[in-house]
């Protein structure tokens, strides 16, 4: 854990060395999400809702979505960027060290620039949560819940990520695959499911469960129909799908030995 | 220190189609080959050993240091690093072991050289008293401390070899494994990477095995050679055996002034009239070069002397050829 700190502080005074860009680019995620969310807000304002959800409670869905997507390029950003270590054979470095290579990935990378996006989604959980309680909504429940729906929902992101890199073990190039396991999902996780065709919805309950990051706690939490027992799919959805993930992920490395890609 | 039994490593490669849709066709019905990277290959180095290991690019030099390092697992054979498997105990190998690429730095690019340094003791868990005593050694030996505050990205290359070389010996390891450590380094920066590298092996008896395609790191370092082509062992032995075995004859160049009487030359001289150059084979084992010097000094004004003694790129390229 000491070890962990020193990586982060490296990173971050790593980043600094470029303070403009650095600001830069916090700046500039910001404004990417926040006018991804104009748009949505602007056909709301005209349609009033999406599949029945009322700008606030997509503002929710859209929230979290960006909050966990940030915390996953924040802290493991190295798994987002995976291609770079299978391509150029960067991996074998890590496995001359004394120490599992996920936590040097974790280490090597504390993004920090991802941090605009990040207090952006705080932001609009803000709005959020404060239109539905100007509409005499309960917002307790949610805001008591939003620890857990951050962390699980973070976990299925950084899950999705973990088994996509793994995959980079077989095909060394991974970043055209992330637009069907990380940005795809990802817009898609920030709408209610009910507005996809069956065969998408399948998808996204199941084989990439992104359904479980804010929609299916929503439910309960939104009176929509859910029950309370809702609450607590997430986070065990979530536990499964990283005990999955990190299982490919060991048998990647094991791959990786045999063939070194 | 080091043992490799008959370590062998296959690449699997897809056959390639040819003619229509050959892309597709190799996609779809491709036959995965089997190619050896590495066959059978077998060596022992004792602690303190100086191994320069050889080979023409694509001969399997960087697989076998990959199987030795625990980046990749054998397909046959054992290997032992320390006492232990580098496959079975990776991390407890890794702690045993410095490893430098030349090709690639493990300092983090965008930070002070210094802040590598402590990282990577960090990451060893090395004691602050022992991190110092490294340092102040290794620091000092490198002349490393004109730039511990410059970032990497901004080192030459020869400073950045320098850094990585004294970020491998940090945790003190018993082994380093150094793939082609003077690529693309100055003479000067070379001199100085292998007086170090001298240096550490004679005072330190740290166990030494480099990949190179220097042939002076060869001659100036190199305890024993390991020459490997085709995934092969070609040869295993001292720079002086290899000589021996396979022996080359040394050149006698006499260049004259003014005229040369052709006839009196010893026989099987070569002469170019044009640059008036005299060229005699010997083997230094049996001739001593006076006699020659003398006859050839007989023919005419010399203006110039020169003994040419085989090259060992010479012998070592007469070795890749014959194991093809």
């Amino acid at each position: 854990m000491a070890l962990y700190w020193k990586l982060v502080k490296a990173s971050l005074k790593s980043q600094l060395q470029y303070k403009l860009a650095f600001a830069f680019e916090v700046v500039m995620f910001m404004i990417m999400q926040a006018l991804d969310f104009l748009l949505v807000a602007a056909i709301l304002l005209k349609f009033d809702t999406v599949g029945g959800w009322d700008l606030y409670e997509v503002g929710y869905l859209f929230s979290i979505a960006s909050l966990v997507r940030s915390l996953y390029r924040v802290f493991a950003n190295e798994i987002h960027s995976f291609e770079k270590y299978t391509k150029n054979g960067e991996f074998d470095q890590l496995l001359t060290r004394p120490v599992s290579p996920l936590v040097l990935l974790f280490s090597r990378g504390i993004n920090w620039n991802q941090i605009g996006g990040f207090l952006q989604g705080v932001l609009m959980l803000m709005f959020a949560l404060w239109g539905l309680h100007e509409q005499g909504a309960s917002i307790w429940a949610a805001l008591l819940y939003l620890p857990v729906s951050i962390l699980s929902g973070a976990l299925i992101v950084f899950s999705l990520g973990l088994a996509t890199a793994t995959i980079g073990f077989w095909t060394v190039k991974i970043n055209e695959l992330l637009a069907f396991t990380h940005y795809g999902p990802l817009n898609a996780a920030s709408y209610p499911m009910h507005i996809y065709p069956g065969w998408l919805r399948g998808v996204l309950f199941t084989l990439i469960p992104v359904a479980f990051i804010a929609y299916v706690p929503s439910l309960y939490l939104f009176d929509k129909g859910g029950a309370l027992w809702y609450l607590l799919v997430s986070p065990l959805i979530a536990f499964v799908v990283a005990g999955l993930a990190l299982r490919f992920w060991k048998f990647g490395i094991k791959h990786y030995h045999s063939t070194g890609s | 220190m080091i043992r490799a039994e008959g370590l062998t490593k296959y690449y699997h490669v897809t056959e390639r189609k040819s003619g229509r849709f050959a892309t597709l066709r190799t996609f779809v019905a491709g036959r995965m080959q089997k190619v050896p990277a590495v066959q059978e290959m077998s060596f022992e180095i004792p602690k303190g050993g100086f191994v320069g290991y050889i080979g023409p690019n694509g001969a399997g030099k960087s697989t076998t240091i990959k199987m030795l390092t625990g980046i990749l697992h054998p397909d046959e054979g054992r290997v032992e690093v320390g006492g232990m498997s580098p496959q079975n105990q990776r991390k407890e190998v890794a702690r045993k072991i410095g490893v430098v690429f030349g090709q690639r730095t493990q300092l983090w690019w965008d930070l002070p050289t210094r802040d590598s340094f402590e990282l990577l003791a960090a990451m060893y868990n090395v004691q602050a008293a022992d991190y110092d005593k490294a340092m102040g050694v290794y620091a000092e030996l490198l002349g490393l401390h004109e730039f511990l505050d410059t970032p990497v990205r901004k080192l030459s290359l020869g400073q950045r070899m320098r850094a990585d070389l004294c970020a491998a010996l940090l945790h003190d390891p018993d082994v380093l494994f150094l793939d082609e450590p003077t690529i693309g380094l100055d003479v000067t920066a070379k001199n100085r990477i292998r007086g170090f590298l001298r240096d550490l092996n004679e005072r330190e008896q740290k166990t030494i095995l480099l990949t190179t395609h220097d042939m002076d790191d060869i001659e100036q370092l190199c305890k024993q050679l390991i020459i490997i082509n085709h995934g092969k062992k070609v040869y295993d032995g001292t720079l002086e055996e290899l000589r021996a075995t396979y022996p080359l004859p040394s050149v006698l160049e006499v260049e004259f002034h003014g005229d040369v009487q052709e006839l009196l030359l010893p026989a099987g001289t070569q002469y170019d009239p044009e640059r008036r150059v005299a060229r005699l084979s010997f083997d230094k084992q049996v001739t001593s070069p006076m006699p020659l010097i003398d006859a050839l000094g007989a023919c005419g004004e010399v203006r110039d002397i020169q003994v040419l003694t085989p090259k060992i790129e010479d012998i070592i390229e007469g070795m890749y050829i014959a194991s093809r």
